[in-house]
């Protein structure tokens, strides 16, 4: 155990407390009348182990409007406990009063550990909730680990372009809190048996007098959400413009799979932002990621850590794309990417009895060279 | 109108090189930038200004050659710049950033002028938490709202906004002071002109406060005031890839070697089964 926190060597604006005070692992939920989020869930993941290594509860945390029916979920996906503020006050969300009511919640009940899914809004409230306990907050975790002397948390970053890991740790401050971005963890097995118990908390009213809703309405995307997508074809830089983009949607839609791209791409305004993969983008896990003119900065590659294969297409044989790949070839994508669509196209025709001859046709190259 | 806008001066992250005979990085000589992401929140605060007049006046906690980064930002039209720097600032987390950023824009509302608005890039290219935006916000009890793509002033005392989710675009008033974080990309910044910085540098629009200034208890800034500790770093554990490079005679042999390896590998082979002929590989 870490030893006592002489409070006068720290910030008198900070509230005096020792880290001993403060137990069991928070998960913020976030739920909306379609549910409870995935991406909160997937945070239950990371949760359930750091809590097993502490020895302590894993708490699911539920704020908002009607969600009260939910809470058993929460149980079924691996919490022991859930806190439950389900109150008409939360029904139109403001990060102020999601925030203040967790901070209260947190006052009362000192855990150790907040998860917050890193969610657009996550990272909206997650850091007002950390400065108002004037606690630590890390910013889009890869992992979390327990550092068995001093029980602090280990929370695992890439800072610095995605380059670095960091390995960061808030020992004289407690609650330790983190966020993740989307799909970095699983969704939890569902365990229909678990049984928990479910929490009722009032919070003072908290409202937000400055600041109101005006609208609110969907963006349709209409498309499969790259996030879950089983195969992505990402243009990058290299495809050299809009048109590009054509030729990897017809790509993508034999393999039943949808198209991303870098920022350089985006940057360049020939494909919408919710396509961007990588560290100000999203992180994928397809099947299969065909990167197509990527280059393959840290800052790409980080998001497509969880993609079981990547093939890379690329005119540069210089590009760092090619000693991160599974399988690349070297050329350019204007005459490649058609030439696969053909070769798809025609191997859906003569069926499964032509994978042999294909097989037998690598063995013969792969001698000959 | 009053608006404070933050800069971060930070190392061009996309200029950092791997160094392949040693594997880890080459950070010696990596030039500083603005970081691009504040540049929108820069734009966003000049419109506003143009709009309904009053001053913009760009803040920054940074070692001192952060200050070139400031000229480039009062040669876009920023009326003053402040550079916050001092030695008892240094390795700053984002709560001690935020809070030396708070009292600097407290000093500014006591000495300078009412501050009606504070607004941020969305986050920074190296290190990218998006927290600064909340925690002043925090710091000074004020509502705040991220991912702005447009912003207008209504009745001289509010500010109606449009920001993006996930699923929703979502419309907001909020009640003047308040602080914004402008999305990525949501403003296309206006260039640096010539007659603008030299206009900055002959009427000394460039100032500096240091801690003689501010008169912040060092236990709350800098290292010391930091909650989180980098308890140490690695280099990014690589993904273990098959790493297999064809270059092909022409782009037909190109094509039959994916749809080959494709069909060797179990993974992909039973992908391919199932989105040509939706059966099991």
């Amino acid at each position: 155990m870490s030893s006592a926190i002489d409070c006068s060597k720290l910030c008198p604006e900070w509230p005096c407390e020792q880290p001993s005070e403060f137990k069991n692992v928070w998960v913020v939920i976030e739920a909306d009348e379609s549910g409870l989020s995935e991406a909160s869930l997937q945070m239950l993941t990371p949760g359930r182990r750091i809590a097993d290594k502490l020895g302590e509860k894993l708490v699911g945390v539920l704020v908002g409007y009607r969600v009260s029916h939910l809470a058993e979920d929460v149980i079924k996906y691996g919490a022991d406990e859930v806190i439950v503020v389900d109150s008409e006050a939360l029904k139109t969300y403001y990060p102020r009063v999601y925030a203040l009511t967790i901070v209260e919640l947190a006052r009362k009940y000192k855990p150790s550990v907040i998860f917050v899914a890193g969610t657009k809004r996550g990272r909206e409230f997650a850091p007002y909730i950390a400065n108002t306990l004037k606690a630590g907050i890390t910013a889009d975790c890869t992992d979390f680990d327990v550092d068995v002397e001093s029980r602090d948390v280990l929370l695992i970053r890439p800072p610095f372009a995605a380059i670095l890991l960091a390995y960061i740790k808030t020992p004289f401050r407690r609650p330790q809190i983190g966020t993740a971005r989307p799909n970095v963890f699983p969704v939890p097995a569902r365990d229909e048996s678990r049984k928990g118990e479910i929490v009722f908390e009032n919070v003072a009213n908290i409202s937000e007098g400055r600041m109101k809703l005006v609208s609110r309405r969907r963006v349709s995307r209409g498309e499969v959400g790259i996030e879950k997508a089983e195969v992505v074809a990402s243009g990058g830089k290299g495809v050299g413009g809009p048109e590009g983009f054509k030729y990897l949607e017809e790509l993508a839609e034999i393999l039943g799979g949808t198209i991303g791209a870098s920022r350089k791409a985006v940057d360049a305004g020939w494909i919408s932002e919710d396509r961007q993969v990588g560290q100000t983008g999203k992180s994928v896990k397809p099947i299969l990621y065909i990167a197509v003119g990527i280059s393959g900065v840290a800052q790409h590659m980080i998001g497509v850590r969880e993609a079981t294969r990547i093939i890379a297409i690329n005119i540069d044989p210089e590009a760092p794309i090619l000693s991160q790949a599974d399988y690349s070839v070297i050329g350019d994508y204007r005459e490649v990417v058609p030439a696969l669509i053909e070769e798809l196209k025609a191997l859906k025709e003569k069926g499964p009895e032509a994978v042999e001859e294909y097989i037998k046709w690598l063995r013969e190259i792969e001698g000959k060279r | 109108m009053r608006i404070v806008v933050g800069i971060k001066w930070v190392p061009n992250t996309q200029a950092v090189r791997f160094d392949p005979e040693t594997g880890t990085l080459i950070r010696k000589g990596v030039p500083s930038i603005v970081n691009p992401h504040d540049l929108p929140a820069v734009e966003l605060s000049l419109r506003l200004r143009d709009e309904v007049g009053g001053e913009v006046i760009a803040i920054s906690m940074a070692p001192p050659p952060a200050a070139k980064g400031l000229e480039l930002v009062l040669g876009m039209g920023v009326d003053r710049a402040i550079l916050v720097t001092d030695r008892v600032y240094a390795g700053a987390d984002t709560l001690a950033t935020s809070y030396v950023l708070a009292k600097t824009i407290q000093k500014i509302n006591s000495e300078i002028g009412k501050v009606d608005l504070i607004v941020f890039g969305q986050e920074t290219i190296d290190s990218t938490t998006a927290h600064i935006p909340a925690q002043v916000a925090s710091w000074l009890e004020l509502p705040y709202v991220y991912y702005i793509k447009e912003a207008t002033v209504v009745d001289g005392g509010r500010v109606r906004v449009v920001r993006e989710l996930e699923e929703y675009l979502e419309e907001y008033e909020l009640e003047l002071p308040a602080v914004l974080g402008v999305a990525i990309r949501a403003f296309k910044p206006r260039p640096v002109t010539l007659s603008m910085k030299l206009r900055s540098k002959i009427e000394k629009r460039l100032i500096v406060w240091t801690n003689d200034d501010l008169k912040l208890d060092p236990r709350c800034t800098g290292l010391r005031g930091s909650p989180t500790i980098v308890a140490k770093t690695i280099d990014m554990p690589e993904v273990p890839r098959r790493k297999e490079v064809f270059k092909p005679r022409d782009a037909r042999e190109a094509a039959r070697w994916i749809v080959a390896k494709m069909l060797e590998d179990d993974k992909l082979r039973e992908l391919l089964y199932r989105s040509l002929w939706g059966v099991r590989g």
